[in-house]
């Protein structure tokens, strides 16, 4: 089964996705693909965190900034795949080869790299951020990672066999639903 | 009236043109240039409409209101623009009120209300 879970900044969706994560393996083997690439003190405080958090969860991690469809390469097929999370692995696709530059295939080699792991992950969970709710005008290029990053959810959205928004530790399910 | 809201990029306008049958001829985009054509089946973009309300004094639900009879059967869609902090700028904060007060009359006399989340529908009303 394939997972999708958005929601507002800081509201818990990383450590409601390890329990889902959890409960969708039963026994099997669980992956954490840390899709992050630190780049200060702040980035590694929080990396630290998370680690924290999901210890003695039973989580292999696997750091992959870029390419997400290799964590498969890594660890065969056979297990559930929680991804954390899709707005930073955007990030570093846009900015994975042309210095400085956004590359604008990124969207498309992040739907790539995703729809491989939809087809043939056993399971998987995706973590992404809702950030289109806000009364303000952005330059252009964060508009369009905007615009990239909806695109992106809206395809695991689309192919997901639920997709749930998570406000304040609590989930709406907008499709599919399970026991929690 | 069907009252369709959801963030930015969430596949507002695609969900309506499936749902209502809309041809591209039907839909009005509003832009900040405070046009606005009540005569179109569906309006499209009605926070750009309310940013030049906002900018210009002009009181949205007022206009809203004297037009009715024409968009009481129509399709209206537009941004959710209300999860983020307090703008700083005058403009943008009156922005998000007007356009507040906006959807909530418009949701108070909508026949259906549908958020649009990650191109899901969540039927509101």
């Amino acid at each position: 089964m394939n997972v999708l879970i958005s929601g507002g900044c800081k509201n818990g969706k990383s450590a409601f996705a390890q329990d889902i994560a959890v409960k969708l393996s039963g026994g099997g083997r669980r992956f954490y693909v840390a899709t992050m690439i630190p780049y200060d003190g702040e980035d590694r405080k929080r990396i630290e965190n998370h680690i924290s958090d999901r210890s003695g969860m039973g989580f292999t991690t696997l750091e992959i900034g870029r390419d997400v469809g290799s964590c498969l390469d890594i660890a065969g097929e056979n297990g559930t795949f929680l991804v954390d999370s899709i707005t930073a692995l955007l990030l570093n696709e846009l900015f994975s080869s042309h210095g400085g530059e956004a590359d604008p295939e990124a969207a498309e080699r992040c739907i790539r790299g995703l729809d491989r792991i939809i087809r043939q992950a056993e399971n998987a969970v995706f973590v992404t951020d809702y950030i289109y709710s806000d009364a303000f005008r952005y330059d252009e290029f964060t508009e369009s990672y905007r615009s990239s990053l909806a695109r992106l959810d809206r395809f695991l959205a689309k192919e997901c066999g639920a997709v749930i928004e998570l406000c304040a530790g609590s989930a709406i399910f907008h499709k599919g639903g399970f026991e929690l | 009236m069907d009252l369709i809201i959801g963030g930015a990029y969430q596949g507002k306008l695609e969900y309506a043109k499936n749902k209502y049958a809309l041809s591209d001829g039907g839909i009005f985009t509003c832009a900040e240039d405070g046009n606005i054509d009540f005569s179109f089946p569906c309006l499209y973009k009605i926070q750009e409409y309310t940013l030049y309300c906002a900018k210009n004094g002009i009181d949205a639900v007022g206009v809203f209101k004297s037009h009715k009879n024409e968009w009481e059967n129509g399709v209206l869609i537009c941004d959710d623009i209300f999860c983020g902090v307090v703008p700083l700028g005058k403009e943008l904060r009156a922005w998000r009120e007007t356009t507040g007060r906006l959807c909530a009359y418009l949701s108070h006399e909508a026949a259906s209300v549908t958020r649009i989340f990650c191109g899901l529908e969540q039927k509101l009303k």
